[in-house]
């Protein structure tokens, strides 16, 4: 089985320190279990990853990208090329200049299946069975045909320990440089110094018994259990639901409010 | 007389076989040795201070058995002493002389006495820590030789033949030959390859009187990382483990082996040495707590360490690299060298650190502090406190080296008091505060080279911006690696334990305490300042200007019990029946002490942490402060 797992440039969450984010870390961990899994990087210096061949890589492809281009374009051909039946990629960035659209970009430029927060992987090459997590510790499993982009979720097993021996026996091996200067997207984030913030749990009683706010608080009964499954739903009806519960969680205005 | 010149020749003859016998036996041992890797060696300056070593070194380890010093004595100086006697007999004029089997005859005589003072260790009950096996033969070789070489040259004094001759002959020489055989695979082994040892020691400073303790520095370019099989060891280090005796000290100085986790330093040393040859009689001394019997692979090239090899990896990383063994060992062997070179080769090659220990080492790796946290938070402790830092300074008299501790919470109450001694005492210091990173010493210990050289490369250069004359710090595993370890990375730094300092302080009149008599103290000495550095007698004398009363627990000084803080024990857990420092801290009851002083954050973290306690535990620096506060 072929598993292609992308690499990143990241940053350690309080040294600041170039590291390999950690999801990737447990990516590669999930990767080298089930068999020889190549890592791809797309940027302007492979050295940022060296760090993944201590950590169960062999081998890294690495496309320079120069900084502040779209590495997408570059990454969807290579994968295009190595048609792999595995993509492992971390759900989110850590600190670097990529962030967790790519994965998304990726799936849609080559059309792939993406299924997100996988905390582990299993059979293969036809049919892969990926665990999925849904938060607070629910899982679902589903069972994919054919190649398949996952991003890992922080509740995976915990990455590897990193050996020396290994990082300095790995390759790093060019593959290419980005064809031509493609427009990064316009950024539509803000960007704001991280600043924690109590966390409220929306719909929780106010009242009721300790217990009561504790159950609430503790995710049992949820969103994660209190939600309705829908099997291929009239798109519809989709869309419904989803209006419903974004607005129920307190995501989007009340409707009936907004109107007045 | 003409039926007696047989017996003049063939006797000092027998001793001669013997020899030769010994040597080829030592031969075929030696030949494996030869698989090791090179290491340098001073032989000439070795051979030279051999009899020192011999007679000083390993008899100040000795005799900390009295009975076994005396036994040992009397039956190796009669055993030498008898054999080079008829040896040189074989010189007609010196064998016609029949006082000169006399003489013979006595040391012949003294080395049987020897020979039942051995066989009294191990009939009718052997005693716990010695190993049965080829050991138990040992005693009646021993006897057989001597008695029979006592009656043979008894027989030569007063010149009596007949009969009884070639009986005495034959018991001498059953008895002389086995010994001889036994120089390969048996007891006598470690007389050869012992001796060869203290020749050839890896850590030649271990006898010139300072503590030898530093990791060797490992070359991050060789072409494999420590050691997998025995062919990874250097010669010298196989010879070493040939020198084992199986006297089992070790063992029963072993926090670990206390603990019921799965290591023995003695079944350790012998899976070496086994490992080494697959003709090696089978160990027959105290397994590995947990029963774990496994066999694995043998010879020069097998793997050491794996679930089903020889070692389990939960043996390798149950070590706290206190070195009690190394302390007790009387043949000299490095056992802390041999366990972190096989972690090093788990850890750098293989990646196969304990789960519990991969988070703080890649913390450690990424961001310079075990537990992730911010370096700038290093010094939150001293919130309210006016702590100089160097930054701000470019320079002090003395840098104060926070460590690792500071981010403890009951810790910081320890640095506390000692930032409030050094203030009363009027010293120009300050800290690095958020440029200090770890000194790297838990990545070392866990085999984690890279990541300590890294550190200990970053730490050098932001020392190498400030002026000061000393380093001084409460913690000894950073006093330890910045003292002993930092030299062979280009860092050399005057290094004083706080305990030392303070003591300066106190004698330069500087602070003042008054005396607490009502305080019943136990010192527990910390391994990296008592056995790694020598340092056992600054606290004390601290403790003494304050006028505590003072009581020693049965295992103090260079030969405390470990906490099991240290050797990242305490981040890999490995399970055993009881936890280290609760062994330690029913020690310290025993002493009827309120109050357990300590000197180090590992232990002071680890002793706290024992439930169920009477004493307090509490740091010198507190307990000095505490002092200085009554005397005002
Ligand atoms: S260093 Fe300490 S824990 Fe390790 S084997 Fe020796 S005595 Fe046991
Ligand atoms: S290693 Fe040393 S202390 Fe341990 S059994 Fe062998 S000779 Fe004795």
């Amino acid at each position: 089985m072929k598993i292609v797992v992308l690499l990143s440039a990241g940053r350690h969450p309080v040294s600041g320190a170039p590291v390999l984010p950690r999801m990737e870390a447990q990516a590669i961990r999930i990767a080298a279990a089930l068999g020889e899994a190549v890592g791809l990087h797309a940027g302007p210096d492979a050295e940022a990853v060296r760090e993944a061949l201590g950590l169960g890589l062999t081998h890294i492809e690495h496309i320079a990208v120069a900084d502040g281009l779209d590495p997408v374009p570059a990454l969807a051909a290579r994968l295009a090329a190595m048609a792999p039946d595995l993509v492992l990629a971390g759900r989110r960035g850590q600190g670097g200049p990529e962030s967790g659209i790519v994965p998304y970009a990726l799936a849609e430029a080559l059309d792939l299946l993406l299924i997100p927060d996988v905390v582990a992987v299993s059979g293969g090459p036809d049919t892969l069975t990926l665990d999925q997590s849904l938060g607070r510790g629910a899982l679902r499993r589903v069972a994919v045909r054919g190649p398949v982009l996952a991003t890992v979720h922080p509740d995976a097993a915990a990455p590897l320990a990193y050996a020396f021996g290994k990082a300095r026996r790995g390759t790093i091996e060019l593959v290419g440089a980005a064809a031509k200067a493609t427009d990064v997207p316009e950024a539509v984030v803000e960007e704001r110094p991280y600043r924690r913030r109590p966390k409220l749990v929306k719909g929780a009683p106010t009242g009721g018994s300790a217990a009561e706010r504790l159950k609430a608080a503790t995710g049992e009964g949820g969103s994660a259990t209190k939600g309705r499954l829908l099997v291929e739903p009239d798109p519809e009806e989709a869309a419904r639901e989803i209006l419903a519960h974004l607005r129920q969680i307190g995501v989007l205005a009340d409707a009936s409010k907004s109107a007045k | 007389m003409t039926s007696l010149m047989p017996l003049t020749t063939v006797f000092p003859g027998l001793v001669w076989l013997m020899a030769a016998l010994a040597l080829v036996q030592g031969l075929r041992r030696a030949a494996l040795w030869r698989v090791g890797a090179a290491a340098p060696v001073a032989w000439l300056d070795g051979l030279a201070k051999l009899p020192k070593r011999y007679l000083v070194d390993v008899h100040h380890v000795v005799a900390r058995d009295a009975y076994a010093s005396r036994m040992h004595a009397v039956v190796a100086g009669g055993l030498l002493a008898a054999s080079i006697l008829t040896a040189l007999a074989i010189l007609p004029p010196i064998a016609g002389f029949r006082p000169y089997w006399f003489v013979v005859a006595l040391a012949f005589g003294v080395t049987a006495v020897g020979s039942l003072l051995v066989g009294a260790r191990r009939y009718p009950s052997k005693q716990k820590r010695l190993s049965a096996g080829r050991f138990q033969i040992l005693p009646f070789l021993l006897v057989a030789y001597a008695v029979g070489g006592t009656a043979t040259a008894l027989l030569l004094a007063f010149g009596i033949g007949g009969v009884f001759a070639p009986l005495a002959l034959a018991l001498a020489a059953a008895g002389g030959l086995g010994l001889a055989f036994e120089v390969r695979h048996g007891p006598m082994r470690h007389a050869a390859a012992g001796a060869l040892h203290l020749v050839a020691h890896p850590r030649p400073g271990r006898f010139e009187g300072r503590p030898d303790t530093a990791l060797q520095p490992l070359d991050l370019d060789a072409p494999r990382l420590g050691s997998e099989m025995p062919a990874d060891f250097t010669w010298n280090r196989l010879l070493s483990y040939d020198a084992c005796v199986s006297c089992g000290r070790c063992e029963i100085a072993c926090p670990a082996f206390a603990a019921g986790q799965p290591l023995n330093p003695k079944r350790l040393i012998q899976d070496l040495v086994a490992g080494l040859s697959p003709a090696e009689p089978a160990y027959a001394g105290n397994p590995y707590p947990g029963g774990r019997q496994a066999q694995g692979e043998r010879g020069a090239l097998a793997g050491l360490i794996g679930p089903d090899a020889r070692i389990h990896p939960d043996t390798l990383w149950s070590c706290t690299t206190c070195r009690a063994c190394v302390e007790e060992c009387p043949m000299m062997i490095e056992h802390v060298d041999a366990v972190v070179s096989l972690r090093r080769h788990q850890t750098l090659e293989r990646g196969a650190l304990p789960d519990k220990a991969v988070g703080p080492v890649t913390e450690l790796r990424q961001s310079g502090d075990p537990g992730g946290r911010p370096l700038s938070a290093r010094t939150d402790f001293a919130a309210g406190v006016d702590l100089p830092v160097m930054a701000e300074r470019g320079g002090a008299e003395i840098l104060l080296w926070l460590g690792e501790g500071a981010y403890d919470l009951r810790y910081g109450r320890s640095l506390r008091a000692l930032i409030r001694l050094l203030r009363e005492a009027g010293v120009d210091f300050a800290v690095l505060g958020a440029e200090e990173r770890d000194t790297g010493d838990l990545a070392r210990r866990l085999g984690d080279e890279a990541t300590f050289q890294a550190l200990a490369r970053e730490n050098i250069a932001t020392l190498a911006k400030y002026r000061f004359e000393r380093i001084v710090t409460a913690d000894p595993h950073a006093l330890h690696a910045l003292r002993n370890e930092y030299p062979a990375m280009g860092g050399r730094y005057t290094l004083a334990h706080h305990t030392a300092f303070l003591l300066e302080l106190i004698r330069a009149g500087k602070l003042n305490p008054a005396r607490l008599p009502d305080l019943s103290v136990t010192y527990h000495d910390p391994c990296y300042l008592a056995r790694y550095n020598g340092e056992t007698e600054a606290p004390r004398a601290v403790l003494d200007a304050i006028g505590v009363s003072r009581s020693e627990m049965a295992r103090s000084g260079k030969r405390a019990m470990c906490c099991g803080g240290g050797g990242g024990a305490p981040v890999s857990d490995i399970p055993g029946e009881r936890r280290i420092p609760d062994i330690r801290m029913a020690q310290a009851a025993e002493t009827g002490a309120g109050i357990v002083a300590v000197a180090c954050p590992s232990c002071t973290a680890m002793l706290e942490g024992v439930t169920g306690r009477h004493a307090e535990i509490r740091d010198i620096a507190e307990l000095l402060l505490q002092a200085v506060e009554a005397g005002r």
